[in-house]
């Protein structure tokens, strides 16, 4: 791959010790309040997915039993399947989008910052509102989405029912995602792209690159941290996607929209199963802790590799 | 250098915001003065006044809870109310934190049939030795307050009680020429005068999107409940069926389109096109306040009691209590039950009754109350008469799962994607699931 | 030449962005119009995009009918105090977890990430005894507290820095730096692109939190602004004007925040310092 783009050899081992304790010093501000205040209570969760609990009473050993209380729920084991549908399309369109607004914008076109705050504006905004507005952008008749696809010709009878029918939506839950969240991964990856030294660019326009030879050979390999933490928070997102779904559709219809974070939801705030839940949020931790291991894996092959 | 730049003008542009903002609540603090909250000043000489939490909900725009909390801080200057107001949609939730927490006194339960749930966490006072101390009269809550006592411990006392009526828009009728509808109709006649009723922009009828806006019908005679699985719920199937005829012959609104509209009932009813809105009585005094505030035209309103099955007579209803009830942990009891006893006292009552809502003491002087209020059509009184009112959900285990499921098939049911028959077997069958 | 084929590719560039933007904006255009209407106009069919007559009395309203110059104050206060410290410990956390070597720090770090993973629901409970044992309940501390010390500033400041060429680092401690010095000399000023991120991503989630401020404060006077929207949503009905007018407003300080740190994650590659 591009010889510019190496990163350098590690400092040497002999600062090992030195660093160690200077590390700690860096760490530990931030760890000491992350260990009392999240690490605690999600280790005591983690137990909890063992144990009967109503949130009140006192607990009881239940062994595996909430797994298989899970399993044997049919919602459950529709979520997880909607879960997957709905978190490989969000996070591939937002992050293409996402990715491709940034290279756009970061270009010096007159009018980016109106358009790049523009973009951002969806995801300042209150999910409340949000959940009321598109509940309107979805009308069936009169909604605007309806009446554009009218007007391209989509006769009336076909007309989706956005958020009023199993079909569509799940769909209709990722449009808005996208919306909202598009803008707020376009900012990481302008930021990252500030990082990108521009002697590479300079370099290369010399070796004759086009503009599509740049991206694959700089701009894309060169963001490769980006591109993780993106990937990693659009999939954990999408995995935990709750607000957004409680104001749109809450679950509905049927359980068309009840993603696993909405079971979590439901097995935990209305019907106080707190060991269901958390044996929800386990299998839903064990899946983005793979996802995260793997891409995590990935991304220090091409760190040693490039 | 630039570091620091960075930081000082990231901390600069946050001053600014917080100042902004700042400046904003200084300026508000005037109108803020007179929320109900900020405003209840504290007692004259309060050397021991005792101060006791009590949650609620939609505290700020109801105006109900918040008189009676003013009278009765009034009444008793040595007890101070702390109402913690919770978003409606979040009751549930953080109330059961709340009381987890060990923190409230009294609190409002806004769900009767999750009663049992607190029963059994041990968050709920038996008020037994109280009433008997104070020679409440039981009996004068006609009925309200029996959900709320098991295993002969009296939980909770009713404060407000709402069940399902029929409202109606007068104009309609007239431009028809149709008599109004009677206090005493069954659901078939309901059927015939919607049809008879509908056509040129006019739907006879109009039925919100919740499940119990057609489950409920099938549980006003009180023979069946929710939790009737094994009979294949076909008790349900008569209503799912009337409604669906009706909106096939576009006697009502499809459930889609007021779905995918987000069409509130109340919005629906005050547009005038709708002739009849089986409802709850809690309708009543939302109507009292958009007429008082000028909101809404609708002079032409009328309410008569709720179309009934075959084989009850009239004045058979559907509906819910909500009760207040006192925490086992309170370190204040005493002056809890002053506050519960109050507030579902006759007083307390009269203070709900003048906003138009519906207490848990019924009685015709109540009744009266509410029918005397501005704007209030006439024989409010006969139309709101009962006989008995069906708990909308029975006070039993799982009742909650259950009708989260029933609500997620009936929304499936209504927009066609499964038939009755088939609506009403995956009810059945998801619910033994959920029995074990 | 080049600027023939420049223009072309410029013009359909801009066609695009404005398209996009329109599409963007539309459902925010909504979000004002139903803001000066009545409750009844609010949800019409079709769309009624400029309301028959403005109700400016619901700007109004909303001051009157809850308290919300309280609780835009409270909202202020949170974010700022949650913003500074979560950039002063995360980008600390982050170098230590990028730029310094010792055993165990990939376990911890992918631990560290691994909570971001876990619902909020499921820990909340036990999260909630803890601080009401520690009188933290009720409390902006105990709010600032909890919302201070998370994962995902620690992340994202990781992966910037990640970006930072070794080499540059390296060349500090031939000269004689300490990592203290490398961090405020030399990763800092680098890193504001990054901080600015994550100055402008924790402002937007404080401001905006509901689930947080809704299960820990009680009291009127501890409240927030998204509490505040969410008394507009009443049992039965809910007042979707004023709930559109309160989030209008809402949004104006996080525009102001917005703007203000765009500089810095945009300021344009030239400038970035960054020579290799």
């Amino acid at each position: 791959m591009n010889e510019t783009a190496k990163t350098p050899a590690r400092h040497s081992m002999s600062l090992k010790k030195r660093n160690a304790l200077v590390g700690a010093t860096f760490i530990l501000p931030n760890f000491i309040g992350f260990l009392i205040f999240v690490l605690i209570p999600v280790v005591f969760s983690f137990v909890l997915a063992f144990m009967d609990w109503d949130g009140f009473n006192a607990m009881t050993f239940a062994g595996l039993g909430n797994f298989t209380e899970i399993f044997k729920d049919r919602v459950f084991r529709q979520s997880i399947s909607k879960t997957f549908i709905y978190t490989v399309f969000n996070v591939l369109i937002s992050a293409a989008a996402a990715l491709g607004l940034a290279i756009v914008l970061n270009n010096k076109l007159k009018g980016t910052t109106f358009f790049r705050s523009a973009i951002f504006f969806p995801y300042v905004a209150s999910v409340v509102a949000v959940g009321a507005v598109w509940k309107a952008m979805f009308m069936r008749n009169g909604g605007p989405l309806n009446q554009f696809l009218a007007f391209v010709g989509v006769a009336e009878e076909h007309l989706p029912g956005w958020l009023s029918s199993s079909e569509w939506a799940l769909t209709g839950v990722i449009i808005v995602s996208i919306w909202k969240n598009m803008g707020y991964f376009m900012v990481i990856y302008l930021a990252a792209m500030q990082n990108i030294p521009s002697t590479l660019y300079e370099a290369s326009e010399i070796d004759g690159a086009r503009k599509w030879q740049q991206f694959w050979r700089i701009t894309f390999p060169m963001l490769i941290p980006s591109h993780f933490f993106v990937l990693m928070m659009l999939t954990i997102n999408s995995f935990k996607t709750f607000d957004l779904i409680f104001a749109l559709t809450e679950g509905g219809p049927g359980t068309a929209t009840t993603l696993l974070s909405m079971y979590i939801y439901n097995e935990s705030f209305v019907y106080w199963h707190y060991g269901t839940a958390s044996a929800a949020a386990m299998i839903l931790f064990l899946i983005v802790g793979t996802v995260t291991v793997l891409q995590f894996r990935i991304e220090k092959k091409f760190d040693d590799f490039m | 250098m630039q570091a620091k730049r960075f930081m000082a003008a990231l901390v600069a542009c946050i001053l600014v915001c917080g100042l902004l903002a700042g400046c904003g609540g200084g300026a508000s603090s005037a109108p803020a003065a007179s929320t109900p909250a900020a405003g209840s000043a504290p007692a004259a000489g309060g050397a021991e006044q005792v101060t006791i939490q009590v949650a609620t909900w939609d505290y700020s725009s109801n105006p109900s809870t918040s008189n009676a909390v003013a009278l009765f801080e009034k009444e008793h200057p040595d007890i101070k109310v702390e109402v913690i107001d919770i978003p409606s949609a979040d009751y549930q939730t953080k109330l059961s934190v709340m009381l987890n927490g060990g923190e409230l006194d009294a609190y409002f339960i806004k769900e009767a049939s999750s009663t049992l749930e607190y029963y059994d966490r041990g968050q709920l006072l038996d008020l037994s030795g109280y009433i008997a101390a104070d020679g409440v009269d039981m009996s004068e809550y006609s009925g309200t307050d029996t959900p709320f006592n098991i295993d002969g411990k009296q939980l909770g006392m009713p404060v407000r009680t709402d069940y399902y009526v029929l409202f109606y828009n007068k104009d309609i009728f007239d431009d028809a020429g149709v008599a109004y509808p009677s206090n005493d109709m069954t659901w078939k006649e309901f059927e015939d005068l919607a049809m008879q009723l509908s056509g040129n922009g006019v739907y006879g009828a109009h039925f919100h999107t919740w499940q119990a806006c057609v489950e409920n019908w099938a549980v006003q005679d009180g023979e069946h409940t929710i939790m009737d699985y094994e009979t294949g719920y076909d008790f349900f199937k008569p209503y799912y069926e009337m409604v669906l005829r009706l909106q096939e012959a576009g006697a009502c609104q499809s459930f889609g389109d007021l779905q995918s509209g987000s069409i509130h009932y109340s919005g629906a009813f005050a547009a005038g096109n709708v002739a009849m809105l089986p409802m709850g009585t809690w309708y009543i005094a939302t109507i009292a306040e958009a007429m008082k505030n000028g909101e809404a035209n609708m002079e032409a309103w009328g309410v008569a009691t709720l179309p009934h099955p075959d084989n009850v007579p009239a004045g058979y209803s559907v509906g819910a209590t909500t009760p207040i009830a006192i925490t086992p942990s309170s370190k204040n009891q005493d002056a809890a039950w002053e506050f519960v006893k109050f507030i579902s006292s006759e007083a307390g009552a009269l203070e709900y009754a003048k906003v138009g809502a519906v207490p848990g003491r019924l009685s015709d002087e109540i009744l009266g109350q509410i029918a005397s209020l501005d704007g209030m059509p006439e024989g409010l009184v006969d139309a709101l008469q009962v006989k008995s009112i069906a708990p909308d959900r029975p006070i039993v285990p799982n009742v909650t799962e259950i009708n989260t499921m029933l609500g997620q098939e009936h929304s499936l049911i209504m927009l066609g994607e499964l038939s009755v028959d088939e609506g009403l077997a995956e009810m059945a069958e998801r619910a033994a699931e959920i029995m074990g | 030449m080049v600027q023939k084929k420049n223009n072309v590719a410029r013009t359909a560039q801009y066609i695009l962005l404005v398209l996009l933007t329109v599409i963007t904006l539309l459902p925010l255009i909504w979000m004002l119009s139903a803001s000066f209407k009545l409750s009844t106009e609010v949800f019409t069919s079709p769309i009624r995009w400029i309301p028959e007559t403005f109700h400016w009395e619901n700007y109004i309203q909303i001051w009157q009918k809850v308290d919300f110059g309280r609780f835009t104050w409270n909202s202020a206060k949170l974010t700022v105090l949650v913003t500074i410290i979560q950039l002063l410990t995360c980008s600390f956390a982050a170098y230590g977890f990028t730029k310094c070597r010792f055993p165990g720090r990939d376990i911890l770090f992918l631990g560290y990430v691994a909570t971001i993973a876990i619902p909020w629901q499921t820990f909340m409970l036990p999260q909630y005894m803890m601080m009401n044992r520690m009188h933290l309940v009720d409390s902006h501390l105990g709010y600032v507290l909890l919302q201070s010390f998370g994962a995902f500033g620690v992340f994202l400041l990781r992966q910037f820095f990640l970006g930072i060429p070794n080499e540059l680092l390296e060349a500090a401690r031939i000269d004689g730096l300490s990592e203290y010095g490398i961090y405020f000399r030399i990763v800092l000023p680098l890193a504001k692109p990054a901080m600015a991120t994550l100055a402008i991503f924790t402002f937007v989630t404080i401001w905006n939190d509901y689930m947080g401020p809704m299960i820990y404060f009680n009291t009127e006077a501890n409240k927030t602004i998204p509490l505040g929207i969410r008394m507009f949503v009443g049992q039965y009905s809910a007042d979707y004007q004023l709930i559109m007018a309160a989030s209008v407003l809402s949004l104006v300080p996080v525009l102001v925040m917005y703007v203000f740190c765009q500089k810095y994650f945009v300021q344009g590659v030239a400038t970035s310092g960054l020579k290799g």
